[in-house]
């Protein structure tokens, strides 16, 4: 693993990838999120993803990466913290396994670089019928959320939780705003993400030296003002508030239970932070798994997850109608258990071994290896390989479990439910 | 001809792997991939939800709906124990899933593969089932069965089936009904580890920081080496032939949007016929897959969204090719496909689409070789679809466009054409 600076804000890492039969470019553009111009950036992956000036046209597009035997061409947004990530991967077969000995890396490149600095333009702004298309797109996708109960139930969780707070806009923005954007606030959007963000260029088996030469090119026409990652952030303390949502027909109640540090002091190491959710609800040898699930039978699924950044921890679960309650009770119970009783060894152990085999196995796949260093990159950590992650997980105690579940506070539970009563409590 | 030879070379590279089958019957493949760390290995049957009747040496067994998929729940309990807590002990993610035709027993690890494989064998190897643990199984599974009602392509799918088949099992979900898993008894459950848990119906796969000496090795320690006497085993299906029940179901669902699926019932695929399977696949992608005009078509003016697609499935007695998604205008984008299924039948393939679709399926197989539980996984399946992976790639690089064509013109009839819609509930 080799990570440089190349230009303010801009940096390559180059990752072994010799035992894979694909190579893999990645482009992570990591920007401040902002309400007043969520849908535009909504939006623009959408509108990237059908075409570049090089490929303006989305079958055309298609058609290359087929030509390319296949290549995954993937344009994104997500989180990082409070920040939002632009992201544009391509992954395809290396050149030797070509059948007409094409240089693919190369066309790889050109894409994935295409894509980011040379959108298709008309009069210097985006394509209005690509625009107009994608938001279309983006209105179907934001519809479908309901049709998926247990997003659903999660995504209305999460509002009621963020509330107006940066940590609260949608990433996938909002269907109110879909009107007002236009290609002028499209390109607008875009102008201020290519400006603002720091970009880290991720390289797997293809010639590291050649994409840093077209990298390099490729920003010589940008004017750039990179800016730091936004701080952590956490919702205040406040007492459980409950939310019911019923949804006739509904077969299968959904609980979504959301707790909050309450402060962004004393940060815990996401190593520690994986120890606890796998104990809590991360494993099949978890308190919520063994004892939630599998000895009371009152849910099909049940887990633990916890975002560092955001100060968030959530269990989401999937329960019998009429028994929400019996299961937050017993949710609470273990979070409870685990807070103020012991922690045995054979626990600790269960969960350490299983963490460790997800870190082996890191390297054993480009996605992997790559999320590895770019959750480094985003949490401002100096780069190490998965074995010091071992190192960092063999370290960890009960006692350190025991401080970090105990830091958070109970704030939201959204149910859906099949039954006709229902309303805020 | 160079061409074909230079294929055939590519994918022995890429897709290599070996094999041998035991005097057990046995067939255990291997797929060593220096500088992993991983293993993922797969332990499975021939056995999947759409087996309910079979003779057992000459006693002929009735199965109600979703015992497939009780019998993979049940096989993690033992009188020892519960075999997660097994895998804790090494650091083993483990799973299992059932499918329409097999079930499957996986799991994935970094360290002490020999015990991991001593888990996974025994566990299957010694079903143990009580009147009481099935009780305790009734629960976990009847909450399962809600999770997929409430899920718009799970409904979409289990309806078409009842539309396209007047008797074959497909037409009831794998996991069953609350009231047919009721039914199950030790008994029952005992009569199908008997007739398709047997060694000679398995299939041991397993990729990775592993080699076939090692996982043969795990067999024999777990009695799974040796030749033992073998039952006879029947399975019966229905025939399906004429009309089809039904060619058009409508559902409300707590939806925002109309789902639907349109799909045909084909002629069931003899195992070991690649050929007939690959076009199987080819064919939806040829209509509607994302380098046509008509997806191009349907995308631009919003009448469906990315996740529109077609799509094959193929099990024992059974085969059926479903365009499925979600659309304000369900019916016209179904009038749509059927026109361009219409077209096609007429005019033919585009020589180049035919070519860029062979040329994804390529890539796809070639991405799916390069991790441990893809690869693990898929020369399994192919096993129990009775080939293997060069295999594929030599067949699909063999295709023509006039195969294409030639199947144009006897799959995808109107004929055997079913339509489902589920509309948002009021």
């Amino acid at each position: 693993m080799e990570r440089k600076k190349v230009a303010p804000g801009v940096y390559l890492t180059t990752l072994d990838a010799e035992k894979f039969n694909r190579c893999r470019i990645t482009i992570h553009l990591r920007f401040p999120a902002r309400r007043e111009s969520a849908t535009d950036a909504a939006v623009l992956p959408l509108v990237l993803e059908r075409g570049y000036a090089g490929c303006p046209d989305m079958t055309a597009l298609s058609r290359k990466l087929a030509r390319l035997y296949g290549a995954d061409l993937g344009v994104d947004l997500g989180n990082a913290g409070v920040d939002r990530v632009l992201t544009v991967d391509i992954c395809g077969i290396k050149d030797r396994f070509a059948l007409a000995d094409e240089n693919l890396t190369g066309e790889y490149a050109a894409i994935a670089f295409g894509i980011v600095f040379e959108p298709y333009l008309v009069d210097g702004l985006f394509d209005p019928e690509a625009v107009r298309i994608e938001k279309e797109a983006l209105a179907l996708r934001l519809d479908a959320e309901f049709n998926n109960k247990r997003l659903y139930c999660v995504r209305q969780a999460r509002r009621k939780f963020y509330g107006s707070s940066p940590a609260g806009i949608e990433l996938g923005g909002y269907k109110s705003d879909l009107p007002s954007v236009t290609p002028a606030t499209l390109k607008a959007e875009y102008d201020r993400i290519l400006a603002l963000s720091s970009i880290d260029v991720m390289v797997q088996g293809a010639d590291a030296a050649r994409v840093e030469d077209l990298l390099l090119r490729k920003l010589e026409n940008v004017t750039r003002s990179p800016r730091p990652f936004a701080p952590a952030m956490a919702m205040p303390v406040t007492d459980p508030r409950h939310y019911t949502e019923a949804i006739p027909g509904l077969t299968q109640a959904k609980l979504c239970m959301l707790f909050t540090r309450g402060t962004t002091e004393d940060l815990p190491s996401i190593t520690v932070l994986r120890m606890a959710m796998g104990l809590f609800g991360g494993t099949t040898t978890s308190r919520l798994f063994r004892n939630v699930r599998e000895k009371q039978s009152l849910c099909y699924y049940c887990g633990a997850s916890a975002l560092r950044a955001t100060g968030v921890m959530m269990v989401d679960s999937g329960v019998e109608p009429g028994g929400e309650a019996r299961a937050e009770e017993a949710i609470l119970r273990e979070l409870n258990d685990l807070c103020t009783k012991p922690i045995t060894g054979d626990e600790m152990e269960d969960c350490r071994r299983s963490l460790l085999s997800s870190l082996d196995s890191l390297s054993d796949s480009l996605g992997g290896l790559e999320s590895w260093y770019y959750g480094q990159i985003v949490r401002d950590e100096a780069l190490a390989p998965p074995e010091y992650g071992k190192v960092l997980t063999q370290a960890v105690t009960a006692d350190e479990v025991r401080e970090v579940l105990q830091s958070y506070h109970y704030s939201v539970c959204y149910a859906l439910t099949a039954k006709e009563e229902g309303g805020q409590a | 001809m160079r061409e074909l030879q230079a294929i055939r070379q590519k994918a022995a590279d890429a897709v290599n792997c070996q094999s041998v089958t035991l005097p057990s019957g046995l067939t255990v493949l291997c797929r060593t991939m220096p500088g992993y760390s991983s293993v993922h290995a797969m332990y499975a049957t021939n056995f999947g939800s759409v087996v309910r009747e079979f003779t057992l040496n000459g006693r002929r067994i009735s199965l109600p709906a979703g015992t497939a998929h009780f019998l993979e729940h049940k096989m993690f309990e033992s009188e020892q124990g519960d075999a997660f807590d097994l895998y804790a002990r090494t650091g083993a993610s483990a799973n299992a899933f059932t499918g329409y035709d097999r079930t499957c027993y996986i799991f994935t690890s970094t360290r002490k593969t020999d015990e991991n494989l001593n888990i996974l064998l025994n566990m299957v190897g010694h079903p143990w089932f009580t009147e009481a643990t099935i009780a305790k199984e009734q629960g976990i599974i009847g909450q399962e069965i809600k999770m997929y009602d409430d899920s718009p392509d799970w409904r979409l799918l289990n309806a078409l089936f009842r539309c396209l088949y007047r008797a074959h099992p497909i037409r009831d979900d794998i996991a069953g009904t609350t009231q047919s898993i009721a039914r199950l008894t030790p008994e029952l459950l005992y009569a199908c580890t008997d007739a398709f848990y047997r060694p000679g119906n398995m299939v041991l796969s397993v990729a990775g920081n592993i080699t076939l000496d090692q996982a043969v090795e795990a067999c024999r320690r777990n009695g799974l080496h040796d030749a033992a006497p073998q039952p006879e085993v029947a399975i019966h299906f229905p025939e399906e032939t004429g009309e089809l029940p039904s060619r058009e179901a409508t559902l409300t669902m707590p939806v925002n949007k109309p789902c639907f699926a349109l799909g045909y019932r084909e002629q069931p695929i003899a195992p070991g016929d690649i050929r007939s399977e690959i076009l199987a696949d080819l064919l939806p992608d040829l209509v509607c897959g994302g380098l046509t005009g008509l997806y191009r078509q349907l995308y631009d003016a919003a009448l469906v969204n990315p996740e529109f697609s077609g799509d094959s499935l193929s099990a024992d007695g059974c085969c059926v090719i479903a365009f499925t998604g979600e659309s304000e205008e369900p019916r016209k984008v179904a009038a749509m496909v059927r026109q361009e299924i219409a077209r096609l039948r007429r005019d033919g393939v585009d020589p180049e689409l035919f070519t860029l679709v062979k040329n994804q399926m390529y890539g796809e197989l070639l991405a799916d070789m390069e991790c441990v539980d893809d690869a693990a996984e898929e020369i399994g399946m192919a096993f129990l679809k009775g080939r293997t992976l060069a295999q594929e790639i030599e067949t699909l690089a063999a295709l023509t466009v006039e195969d294409a064509n030639a199947a144009f013109q006897t799959m995808l009839l109107d004929d055997n054409c079913a339509y489902v819609q589920i509309n948002p509930q009021e």
